[in-house]
């Protein structure tokens, strides 16, 4: 019923919003396994790394120095709002430290429009090159992207199994006061955690930024969908965070082939769905429950 | 004595808005009232329930949208279009309430935030022949004039919606003191206690819902015949947070916070959007400030220090005090 060349567009579209999305929502996801806080500063992480990528991309005209640059922005900003906002109110309830992170997010997009001023600005694609599959042209841009959340995954997963501080971190997301009694100190974790997620997901705003325009609402947007990931994945779960992350992105990216206004409303329908049937998320476990 | 007792707040509550109708201008009052409105229904979830949702803009634009087609398509009483608005949100809410009250406090936060958002889109793209998308419905001069207050006059509108506002806030009273409202709270402190002594959590946490978004479509009713006009804006993914950082700025769970929030929210917003274009930022480093200050907003500081001064033992009663960690 629909011609082949447009599903296979279709798919790798929705692979490289849904590769995107992974790389926001397994911040979100991990800082709500270990801190129990749910961050939504993210999405200003992103824009940052949206903004400093494309401030660097004017200064120099190469890409990838701007998207290393915009990683490195967002980790700063992340550093330093962990330091002075979220160690005094770790402790507190979760719904405290929501509305707080949403006061980061909202002050956050005030400064960007102090900065960057209010116009969206378009930011050039590093490479203009188109593949072949099966006869179906595909910008060689999209496979990158998808190739380097795949390479994220599987970093994550390495740092997570075989380091020392990601076993701890792994450990912690279990239980948290057994970490700190075996003498190591949560606190530096949830440090070098919130500070991974801070640069994941300014590393998913440098590359999104050239296949949309650089806005400063830009995480305003995104925010619902990364949240729908990461409610679909169950929070606090890796694995549930890539499966959810490649539902979503189909789901957006083939409901739009269908019927174009369906794409925006589908994943939600989808979401819930899922929380209908399993209100914790596909691999939300339950011992994370209250 | 009771009953004299909250009469009296009630009629001091009259008396401050009257004279705050003389000394600001109309516009800013109404829409103080009306955003108050809108604030008791997430108070109540937040403060009583342990609900924290971000999605109250969806069930304002079912009251606004509500009494935007009646008005537009149909009739040209206002008071009908309020009442059909009202009427909109119970029939909502009864049925997404099941679903929802099910989840987790925090789950529950972002399904209405998926909820708001899908009303977003469904206002604005698919139902757009119905709705005229981003045009909105305009229907000012389609209301009729009624008799005793007329409803297309803003100073007889402030009357009507100061009435409202004060018959909800007698609502909300009545609702703490009685059974029922112990029963929300202790939903909130703790569901198994309550459990085994043979209430039913899950129906106490659907009339709340119930009871919570049909306040909030009454306030989207309101602002549709103010304005005379509903567009998908009022529903959009920008605004979802408005309504909880007012909660939390006048204070959670206090009778009063709703209104002092609203006064303070707006008149920031309108002095400081007239110095500085963008006001988000302040406002985000103001949250940032509460949260990191303390939990109590506005009102919840000022009442002990006003119950002191003024020698009123204990009028208002505060309760945002009992049960430290919500749901």
């Amino acid at each position: 019923m629909m011609d082949t060349q447009l599903l296979i567009s279709g798919v790798i579209f929705g692979l490289s919003i849904g590769s995107i999305y992974f790389l926001l929502a397994i911040g979100l996801s991990l800082c709500f396994g270990l801190m129990r806080i749910i961050s939504l500063d993210q999405l200003l992480y992103y824009s940052i790394g949206a903004f400093v990528s494309y401030t660097i991309y004017v200064a120099t005209g190469n890409t990838w120095i701007g998207v290393f640059g915009g990683m490195a922005a967002a980790g700063i900003v992340s550093f330093g709002v962990e330091r002075f906002v979220y160690l005094r109110i770790y402790e507190r309830d979760i719904a405290f430290t929501m509305i707080a992170s949403f006061g980061i997010l909202i002050a956050g997009v005030g400064a960007i429009k102090y900065i960057w001023g209010l116009v969206p600005r378009p930011a050039p694609i590093p490479i203009e090159t188109q593949a072949t599959i099966l006869g179906t042209e595909i910008p060689v841009y999209r496979l990158m992207v998808i190739g380097i959340s795949f390479l994220v995954y599987v970093g994550i997963w390495l740092f997570l199994n075989r380091t020392i501080t990601g076993k701890a971190i792994r450990a912690g997301i279990e239980d948290v006061e057994h970490v700190e009694g075996l003498g190591i100190n949560v606190y530096k974790l949830f440090t070098i955690t919130f500070i991974i997620a801070g640069t994941l997901s300014g590393l998913a705003g440098g590359l999104h930024a050239p296949l949309i325009m650089v806005d400063p609402h830009m995480g305003l947007h995104v925010l619902a969908f990364v949240f729908m990931v990461v409610i679909i994945g169950g929070l606090g779960s890796i694995k549930g965070t890539l499966a959810s992350a490649f539902i979503v992105g189909q789901v957006t990216s083939l409901g739009s082939l269908i019927y174009a206004p369906l794409a925006q409303m589908a994943p939600f329908a989808i979401m819930l769905l899922i929380l209908l049937i399993k209100p914790t998320g596909l691999y939300g476990s339950k011992l994370l429950k209250r | 004595m009771n009953i004299f007792k909250w009469w009296w707040g009630i009629l001091l509550a009259f008396l401050l808005l009257g004279v705050v109708r003389v000394i600001l201008p109309l516009p800013f009052v109404i829409e103080v009232i009306i955003f108050s409105i809108y604030t008791m229904g997430c108070n109540f979830l937040l403060g009583r329930v342990g609900f924290i949702s971000f999605g109250q803009p969806a069930y304002l634009a079912v009251g606004a949208y509500g009494t935007a087609f009646y008005l537009y398509y149909f009739g040209t009483n206002p008071y009908i279009g309020i009442l059909l608005g009202l009427l909109a949100g119970v029939v909502v809410s009864v049925i997404v309430g099941p679903f929802f009250v099910r989840l987790r406090s925090d789950y529950f936060a972002l399904v209405n935030l998926a909820l708001a958002v899908i009303v977003y889109y469904l206002m604005e793209k698919i139902l757009a022949d119905i709705t005229h998308g981003d045009n909105g419905l305009w229907f000012l001069t389609r209301m009729s004039s009624t008799p005793v207050l007329d409803l297309g006059k803003p100073s007889d509108f402030f009357i009507f919606a100061f009435l409202v506002a004060m018959a909800l806030w007698a609502f909300y009273k009545y609702l703490d003191d009685s059974i029922y409202g112990a029963c929300c709270l202790a939903t909130k402190i703790n569901e198994d206690k309550l459990k085994f002594l043979g209430y039913s959590n899950f129906n106490i946490r659907w009339l709340a819902f119930i009871i919570a978004n049909t306040t909030t479509a009454l306030a989207g009713a309101l602002y549709a015949v103010y304005f005379g006009f509903v567009s998908p804006e009022i529903t959009s993914p920008a605004r979802c947070a408005d309504p909880v950082v007012v909660t939390i700025l006048g204070g959670v769970g206090t009778l009063y916070g709703p209104i002092v929030g609203a006064i303070a929210y707006t008149g920031m917003k309108d002095l400081i959007s007239g110095f500085i274009v963008n006001w988000e930022l302040f406002i985000g480093l103001l949250l940032v400030f509460i949260m990191l200050a303390g939990e109590k907003g506005i009102w919840g500081t000022l009442e002990p220090i006003l119950g002191k001064t003024l020698f009123l033992k204990r009028i208002l009663p505060s309760l945002q005090d009992r049960g430290d960690k919500s749901r």
